[in-house]
């Protein structure tokens, strides 16, 4: 209150904006008397305050009024899915206690047969977390006094992360200046294996954040974390870096190598559907053979283009399993190129029963293992083709 | 294979009069591909792949998947890169077939040109001197009609200068097997494109003929617009 006594004196255009009650008394001789008055006399709140604090916790009932509905609503959502879940669990005859999501979605499927195309469509019971999104907490206190300091950033979760980032780069830097002044430097710092990962997308990190950030403000996060993770003692905030990234599909399909199967005669086999464009192709590789190659009952002669036959031996060549494996394919579909390339992954697919995880390694490596996804491309309304335009006419 | 992961969703088009525009910006931000940036392309070739593992380079691509082989890519004893590269500028409309025939009749034109030769030779350093091989002669006069130099047009002060700056090393290839191709495909048509496109080879091998001369005459161009090389930099 002292400060108040001296701020009294300036002229009003100073406090704009900062707290109303400046506004509301005539800022004469005698108010800024009056003021030191009622300030001298005692401490508790004056009567134009009062006025002022119902004033501004009326719009902060109202804000909790809203955050109380909400709340209330959210428990009460709860409550009904966890009784509809026990009541899922009786009409399904198992124990309620140990009923979880997936249950309840087998349930809801099997209940409420739906057939419509998305699945986001179809009838779902799910924990109200999941469904209604999450809220801040209030942010500020009765008299309107927000709790971080970063309020009014209008972003305060965001920013806050940023100047995280900055501290913990200034930690590490002062790190490696202790090993250094300790004369350690020889010590090469653990790397930090971010192969595998990815930075988690916006749309994750603003459910994380609660906050919608713009493109702009996503890409300098990620390009923050970037040099944040580059830092050559970035391992040691592993932990904190793992929360904002993650896993790529680990080629999962790939490593789960089918076993061989054999047939009468005792030889190992395997069989694979590949497909290319629109051919389709059912590939056999038989293991203790000649190299006998038969495709549609023909031999490789099935193909007139060099390319094509080239196609054929590029997997057997590549895994050194030329004239050990006998291949016997069948081939439908248009076009040459797609039918030997339909053969050559369904080749390669079989062989991956054949030899050993390294060999498998280099097959990924050269594309022999992947799908072609290459198709042809669509006709675009008001142009020739996929790519040709009409004739450009200058007017 | 999970192919939800590898590839990615097609952009609609909409309204015909932004349609162009649309593309525009597409072809500005992301290729049109089917597949997703991070896929990486594949190595076929087995001492790349080597290095690639012996460096440690491979580990790091576990995570990542590979793009499919491509049709041109094989493992065979006669398989040279720089020939299917070559092979793909010389087709046209996607005729494949009849741009590898092509460019094999003008490889066997070769060896027989200079088996010719070599069986004309008397002494053993006459035959050690020429060169059997058209896949290497083919490499040598590649390099041979390959510039250093390129020019690019300037604006400064209203007029545009013609500006010699670094080239980069695709585009000096590219270049050179375009020159060659051109030079191949001249207008009187009695003597066709294979019989060309192997004297020309021939001629820029022994650092001659219509294609050296144009990379000399490009290189002589950027020597007289010397002067004019500062302002690269504005």
């Amino acid at each position: 209150m002292a400060v108040l006594r001296e701020l009294v004196v300036f002229p009003s255009k100073c406090f704009r904006g900062v707290r109303s009650f400046f506004f509301s008394t005539p800022l004469s001789q005698n108010g800024s008397l009056k003021l030191n008055e009622s300030v001298s006399k005692d401490g508790h709140a004056l009567d134009f305050e009062q006025s002022d604090t119902k004033k501004i916790s009326k719009a902060m009932k109202s804000y909790m009024e809203r955050a109380k509905i909400h709340d209330n609503f959210i428990k009460q959502q709860l409550h009904e899915y966890n009784i509809g879940k026990r009541h899922l669990a009786n009409m399904m005859g198992k124990d309620p206690e140990f009923f979880t999501q997936e249950d309840v979605d087998e349930a809801i499927s099997y209940l409420f047969p739906s057939g419509l195309y998305d699945p986001r469509a179809r009838p779902m019971m799910k924990h109200p977390d999941e469904i209604y999104p999450k809220r801040k907490a209030a942010e500020f206190d009765v008299n309107g006094r927000p709790y971080h300091s970063l309020f009014y950033t209008s972003k305060p979760n965001y920013y806050t992360l940023m100047h995280d980032l900055a501290v913990k780069f200034k930690q590490l830097d002062r790190h490696e200046d202790k090993i250094i002044s300790r004369g350690i430097q020889d010590q090469k710092p653990t790397e930090l294996f971010l192969f595998g990962s990815e930075w988690i997308p916006k749309q994750k990190i603003e459910n994380v954040l609660l906050e919608s950030l713009t493109d702009a403000q996503y890409a300098n996060l990620i390009k923050t974390f970037e040099r944040f993770s580059q830092h050559p003692y970035s391992a040691i905030e592993k932990n904190f870096i793992m929360q904002f990234r993650r896993q790529l599909a680990a080629q999962v399909e790939i490593q789960q190598v089918p076993e061989l199967m054999r047939d009468e005669s005792g030889r190992p086999y395997m069989t694979y559907n590949a497909r290319r464009k629109t051919s389709n192709a059912t590939v056999k590789v038989t293991g203790q053979g000649t190299g006998v190659i038969s495709i549609n009952g023909t031999d490789i002669h099935f193909f007139q283009r060099e390319q094509d036959k080239k196609q054929i031996i590029f997997p057997l060549q590549f895994s050194d399993m030329l004239g050990k494996v006998d291949v016997a394919a069948t081939v439908d579909g248009i076009g040459t190129s797609a039918q030997s390339g339909a053969i050559r992954l369904g080749i390669s697919m079989c062989l991956r029963s054949f030899v050993n995880a390294e060999t498998i390694e280099r097959m990924r490596l050269a594309g022999l293992l992947s799908f072609d996804p290459r198709t042809r491309e669509r006709k675009k309304p008001g142009q020739a083709g996929a790519r040709e335009k009409f004739t450009w006419k200058k007017r | 294979m999970s192919l939800s992961g590898v590839l990615r969703k097609l952009p609609n088009f909409n309204a015909i009069h932004s349609h162009l525009n649309f593309l525009g910006r597409i072809a500005r931000q992301q290729p049109y591909s089917m597949y997703q940036p991070f896929v990486k392309e594949p190595t076929y070739n087995i001492e790349k792949l080597k290095e690639l593992i012996e460096s440690g380079e491979a580990k790091k691509r576990e995570f990542v998947p590979v793009k499919a082989a491509k049709s041109d890519h094989n493992v065979s004893v006669f398989h040279d890169e720089l020939t299917s590269k070559f092979i793909n500028m010389v087709m046209e409309k996607g005729h494949k077939e009849i741009a590898t025939k092509l460019v094999e009749t003008a490889y066997m034109k070769i060896k027989q040109m200079q088996l010719a030769k070599y069986y004309k030779a008397t002494t053993d350093e006459e035959r050690a001197e020429i060169e059997l091989n058209p896949i290497v002669i083919f490499h040598k006069a590649l390099e041979n009609c390959k510039p250093v130099l390129q020019l690019t047009p300037i604006k400064r002060g209203g007029a545009t200068y013609q500006v010699p700056i670094p080239i980069k090393e695709n585009r000096a290839r590219f270049l050179a097997m375009k020159w060659m191709i051109l030079e191949s495909r001249e207008k009187e048509r009695k003597v066709h494109f294979p019989e060309r496109l192997a004297y020309e080879l021939l001629d820029a091998f022994n650092n001659t003929g219509k294609v050296v001369k144009r990379k000399q005459d490009l290189h002589k161009q950027c020597e007289t617009n010397r002067a004019y090389a500062h302002y690269r930099w504005g």
